[in-house]
This record gives structure tokens, C-alpha cells and sequence, in this order.
């Protein structure tokens, strides 16, 4: 007989939709096991734990105490309490993006992190995903030639932040599509590119739904360390009617060739025809990303091994969002904290 | 019968050429170049008289129109000689490659009473021309984006275009037509531009071949539009646009909607009849937008009429353009306008 040793992982926060990916992977991963969850929603914790046959707690220091792992799926704002909480009881992390919601609060995750050597994995699961991996491949590998312009979408349905209401709520979520969006092409341009952002400029345009608090229309410009350039629209203005989700694209020149990549395009069609106005609707086959994510979380944990994305890229992820809001506001290129 | 003169046997002046050809009530009186040689060649495959002297055209009063498809760097004096003369000229676009020669031809126009059109063809694309009517048919709601990717390999083939004083480059030459798009279903000029206009790989010449322009219209809606010469010598002629709006969102690219498609050995060619690859002689001409382009013009004479993109409003994607090309040597953005 051996020992099997497991991960128990516990939910502190899941009122972003990706709790629910995230813990459907774990139950698939044999070394990890789902011991709780807490929100301070108690309706939305016992959804969670009706969903996934796991035990609510009301108080996180509970919960943290028979944990050696928490996912942090809650509101934005509230990631960096938490997470300095799980870091002060030495759990290891994987934290929803955006990291933090100001760059005082990220930095002092990160001297927190490397104080109390945790395993803390920042949620860029695009780095997980086997088209953008492989994209990134290519250009390492030198098959475009020198990376030169790096031009991406990361769209999104616009009637999916409405689905929960502290999506744009400025107090819990930190901002709109600018603070939801920016990170994820933010940070495939620096994994690609092995550089940091310097520069940004934003113009933040009129909202696509009027009602909302926040923002969910922008474009912003950015140069890299390396001299290459970038481009981000991450704005939530996809139609209620869009065929899926919303998409990531990234277009990468390089001096001897160009790639292009739509992360989620491999869908078959289907067109219902049970109302006149049925339309179609995309059925997604490709690559689950949020699985590789989680298990490269559990065995960085159990091996030793080191995340894909760790805080210090959590915290240029907010660096780059916060200069972008910057740079709307003074109307000029700002250069990331 | 409307007397007509081409100036240009390049690849625009063939393309016009061949659709003044099939144009009713108009007959083309004489084709121009500098180069006798090529002039000869082209005049004999279209079946027109070629003509040397400029002089000849402008002095023929059975030519009325002159439509010039030179390089951008002999628009002005071309134009404004072919105005001078009395003639309406219909011109290539970009009109000119800075404000001054744009507004020595509005002038020129204006005191000579002739029409003066900048061949802004994308406005007559069939897909774009639907785009534009479900914007102003209320669809989309207001604009809050638009999305615009224009690309190909350099046109190298034309050294003038690998010329940043007589093309302007790509942003002048290629994002025009997006930017004057972006002015049309916007209303208007934008107020803020944003750019970065670059010299990606084409490093043996003094030419931007990629451009990335952010632009802000008075309404709060914003726009995106990349120009792309920095692409490799295989990859097709590519165009698409994305317009969100407050109530839904419009998509098109030229690459997908290609409703024929011919394997020939190790070749695959792609038709479709109103849009790219363009093959004169091949497509039928009435749904072609260099047809439609000139048959706006023809109207126009004819009704007198303002033409959809005359000077005042070509001058507007010229304006924004240079402007572009300003912000990025700034490294800040640029108010446009006044």
C-alpha cells in the first residue's frame, strides 16, 4: 500500500462564472480533492456546493485551515484579501484575473508570495491553451522571423458581464471590459514576446449598452520593451445574438512571415428550428484550456514545479490595465507602473 | 455621348479603362501615359487611341471627363490642368499627398464649375454599401466601434508605392480607403487620432508598410483600422471590417464569401463576381464597384450632382491620414480638423 497523496483545494469566492470550470477540472484531476467553499453570497457558496457535492463554509478561516490549496474565483476587489489571507496560512494559490485591482495591493502579493514560498498561479489560461502554445512555439522558434506587431481581440458577448451584477459594479469588479480584457492579450504578448509593456494608450469610446456603470468599449495601443507593437480591443460589445462567447484572436508579424490565430475557432454549427427567428449557433470542440490550467496547478504543487504565470505576471497584468485607464483619462501614452 | 480620357496605364487605369468601356453613354477618346512603349500596349488591348501629348486631351472639346489613375505624386498638376481646361476629372485615390495639393484641386473645381471626384471605390463595394444601409437603417444602433484590416503583400511591382514622398505609404496609400470608410458611417471627421505607422520589413526602402490607426470620432465612438503591407508575397489581397453598434454588431471579410472557387493543377483561384480578385474581362461588369464608382461619377455629370466623395469629403481620409502619419512620428495623438 501507498500513500496517494491530494491537494485538498478549497473556494474562496465564486461569484466569477469560471468557479465552475475551474471545479469541474479538479474533479477530473485524481491528486486533487474539492474540501469546500466560501462566498459572502451564502446563496451563491450553496449553488456551488450543491453543483459540485462539496461543504459551504461560513468563515474562510475555517475552510483555509483544512486546505493546502484555494482557487480564488470571487469579485475582483476582494481577490487581494483573500489571497493575502491564503498566503498568511502558507496555501498555495490560483487566482482569477485580473490579480488585484491596484498596483500597491499587487506588489504587496507579491512580496507576500516569494516570503512564504507558496505555488501562486495567475488564471492567464491562455497560456494553456494548445493554439496560442503553439503559437508562441512557432515564434520562439523563429519560424516568423523577429516578432514585430502583435494585434489582438479578446471580444466579448455583451450580455454575459450582465449575468452577474458585480461585473460592473466599478466597487467589486474594479472597472469594466478595460479592467476584465486587458490582461489576457497583456500578458500572451509578453509570454510571446519575452517583453514587458512600456507604453500604452487607450481610448475608451462610448458604451455599446448605455445603461451600464462602467466601461465596455476600448482600444488601446501598446509598445513593447522590445520595440514591437501591440494592439488590444478586449471591449464587451459583441452582440447578445454573437454565435459564442466572443473570441481570442492574435494577428503576430514578424519579419519573415505573419500567423494568425482564432484560439476559439473550432466549432461545428448548429441551427436550431424551433422559432422562426432560431439562429445559428457555434458548438465548441477545441482545446480546454481551463483543465490544463488547473492541472499544471496541482502538479506545480505536488512536483515542485514552477506556474506558466506567477504573481509578478499577475501584477503586470494590473500594471498594464491601470496605465490603460491612465492613459484614457490624461488623453496621452502612459508607461505601466 | 461623354468623351473620355484615361491618364494612367497602371493597374488602376487598366481596371477604370475597362469599366469606362462598358459604360452606356460614354466612349473613351484616347488613353495617356509617358511611357510610349506601355501606353501603345495598353491603349491596342483595350482598343483605344493612345495619346502622348497632354495637350491633345486638354484641348479636345469632346473629351468632358479625364480620369486620372497616375501615381498620387502627379495628382495635383494633372488635375489641376484637366479642371483648368473645363474638364471633370474623376482622380485616384489618395487626391494628393498633403492638404495644400488637396485644396489647390477643391479650388480648382470650384472656379471652373467642373465636378472633381476621388475614387474612394470602397464606398461602392457591395458588401460595404449593405453595411452602410443597415447602419442607416437604425440596425446597429449607434456606432461605438469599428474594426477595420486591410492587407496584402507590398505592391512592389510600382516603385513609386515603395516611395514615402510619392505614395505617401501604406497608411496615405492603403488606410485611406478604411479611414474614409470610417468617416462615412461615422458622419464625419474624427476628433482625436492616434497611431503607429511603421517601416516593418521592407527595410530597403524609405516606405511605412504597416500602420495601426486609433480613431475617435465627436460622438465617442472609437475605430481601429490596420493597413498591412508587411505581409508575405503569398498571401491574398485580404479586407474585413467590424462595426459594434448599441444594438448589434456587423461582420464582412472578402476571404470566406467566395461563391467559386477553381483548382487548376497546383493553382486555386477564388471568383467572386462583386468583389476581389478582380480580373477585368473576366466578371460581369455591372456588379463590379469600379463600374458602379464610375457610373456615380457618370451620373453626377449628367444630373449635376455632387459627387458622393468629392474634394470637400475626400480631403476629410487625407486630413486623418496625415494626421496618423503625425501622431506616430509625435509618438502622442493629434486633433484633427479645423
Amino acid at each position: 500500500m501507498y500513500l496517494v497523496e491530494k491537494v485538498r483545494t478549497g473556494f474562496l469566492g465564486v461569484a466569477h462564472f469560471h468557479a465552475d470550470s475551474y471545479a469541474q477540472s479538479l474533479k477530473t484531476i485524481p491528486q486533487a480533492e474539492l474540501v469546500g467553499v466560501f462566498d459572502r453570497d451564502k446563496g451563491l457558496a450553496h449553488e456551488f456546493s450543491q453543483k459540485f457535492s462539496v461543504p459551504t463554509y461560513d468563515d474562510m478561516e475555517k475552510l483555509l485551515k483544512i486546505c493546502d490549496a484555494v482557487v480564488i474565483t470571487s469579485e475582483n476587489a476582494l481577490h487581494h484579501e483573500y489571497a493575502v489571507k491564503a498566503a498568511e496560512e502558507g496555501k498555495h494559490i490560483l487566482c482569477e484575473k485580473p490579480m488585484t485591482t491596484t498596483l500597491r495591493d499587487a506588489d504587496e502579493l507579491v512580496g507576500l508570495v516569494e516570503k512564504k514560498r507558496i505555488v501562486f498561479q495567475m488564471c492567464y489560461v491562455m497560456r494553456y491553451h494548445t493554439v496560442t502554445s503553439l503559437a508562441r512555439d512557432l515564434v520562439v522558434g523563429g519560424r516568423i522571423g523577429r516578432l514585430l506587431v502583435m494585434v489582438g481581440t479578446n471580444k466579448l458577448n455583451r450580455s454575459l458581464p450582465l449575468l452577474r451584477a458585480w461585473f460592473t459594479d466599478k466597487s467589486l469588479s474594479g472597472g469594466g471590459a478595460v479592467m476584465d480584457h486587458t490582461v489576457h492579450l497583456s500578458d500572451l504578448m509578453r509570454w510571446i514576446s519575452s517583453a514587458e509593456v512600456v507604453e500604452v494608450y487607450t481610448e475608451i469610446g462610448r458604451n455599446a449598452n448605455p445603461k451600464l456603470q462602467v466601461e465596455d468599449s476600448f482600444l488601446t495601443t501598446v509598445v513593447m520593451g522590445d520595440g514591437s507593437i501591440g494592439h488590444i480591443d478586449g471591449s464587451w460589445t459583441y452582440s447578445s445574438g454573437h454565435y459564442t462567447w466572443g473570441d481570442v484572436t492574435l494577428e503576430l508579424l514578424g519579419s519573415e512571415g505573419v500567423l494568425q490565430v482564432d484560439a476559439f475557432r473550432q466549432n461545428v454549427y448548429f441551427i436550431s428550428s424551433e422559432k422562426p427567428d432560431d439562429r445559428l449557433v457555434w458548438h465548441y470542440y477545441g482545446c480546454n484550456p481551463d483543465l490544463l490550467l488547473v492541472k499544471d496547478f496541482i502538479q506545480c504543487i505536488l512536483g515542485g514545479g514552477k506556474p506558466r504565470a506567477n504573481v509578478y505576471d499577475g501584477r503586470q497584468g494590473v500594471a498594464v490595465t491601470l496605465a490603460s485607464y491612465q492613459s484614457s483619462m490624461e488623453g496621452r501614452p502612459v508607461r505601466p507602473g | 455621348m461623354i468623351g473620355v480620357a484615361v491618364l494612367g496605364y497602371g493597374f488602376m487605369g487598366t481596371t477604370h479603362l475597362a469599366a469606362w468601356k462598358m459604360m452606356e453613354g460614354c466612349s473613351v477618346l484616347g488613353l495617356w501615359g509617358r511611357n510610349r512603349a506601355k501606353l501603345e500596349e495598353a491603349a491596342s488591348r483595350y482598343g483605344v487611341e493612345p495619346i502622348t501629348e497632354l495637350d491633345n486631351i486638354l484641348k479636345n472639346d469632346k473629351i468632358e471627363v479625364v480620369d486620372i489613375c497616375t501615381p498620387t505624386y502627379t495628382h495635383v498638376e494633372l488635375a489641376v490642368r484637366a479642371l483648368e481646361a473645363g474638364k471633370h476629372v474623376l482622380v485616384e485615390k489618395p487626391m494628393a499627398l498633403n492638404l495644400g495639393e488637396a485644396d489647390r484641386m477643391i479650388r480648382a473645381a470650384r472656379k471652373n464649375g467642373r465636378k472633381l471626384m476621388v475614387a474612394h471605390v470602397l464606398r461602392f463595394f457591395p458588401e460595404y454599401m449593405r453595411v452602410k444601409e443597415l447602419v442607416d437603417g437604425g440596425h446597429l444602433g449607434e456606432i461605438t466601434s469599428l474594426r477595420a484590416w486591410r492587407g496584402g503583400p507590398a505592391p512592389e511591382w510600382s516603385p513609386w508605392f515603395m516611395d514615402l514622398e510619392k505614395s505617401g505609404g501604406v497608411a496615405v496609400d492603403l488606410a485611406i480607403h478604411d479611414v474614409d470608410y470610417a468617416i462615412w458611417v461615422n458622419g464625419g471627421l474624427p476628433s482625436r487620432v492616434y497611431a503607429k505607422i511603421v517601416n516593418l520589413v521592407h527595410k530597403e526602402y524609405r516606405v511605412h508598410d504597416f500602420a495601426l490607426i486609433t480613431l475617435r470620432f465627436p460622438t465617442g465612438s472609437i475605430a481601429v483600422i490596420e493597413a498591412n503591407w508587411a505581409l508575405p508575397k503569398t498571401y491574398p489581397f485580404t479586407m474585413k471590417l467590424e462595426i459594434d453598434g448599441s444594438k448589434g454588431v456587423v461582420q464582412l471579410d472578402n476571404q470566406t464569401p467566395i461563391p467559386l472557387k477553381m483548382w487548376t493543377g497546383d493553382k486555386v483561384e477564388g471568383f467572386a463576381p462583386e468583389t476581389l480578385p478582380w480580373k477585368p474581362g473576366v466578371h460581369p461588369f455591372p456588379l463590379d464597384p469600379f463600374y458602379r464608382e464610375i457610373r456615380h461619377f457618370v451620373e453626377c455629370i449628367i444630373q449635376d450632382r455632387k459627387p458622393i466623395t468629392d474634394g470637400e469629403e475626400a480631403r476629410k481620409s487625407l486630413a486623418t491620414c496625415l494626421a496618423a502619419v503625425e501622431s506616430s512620428e509625435k509618438g502622442a495623438p493629434v486633433t484633427v480638423g479645423g
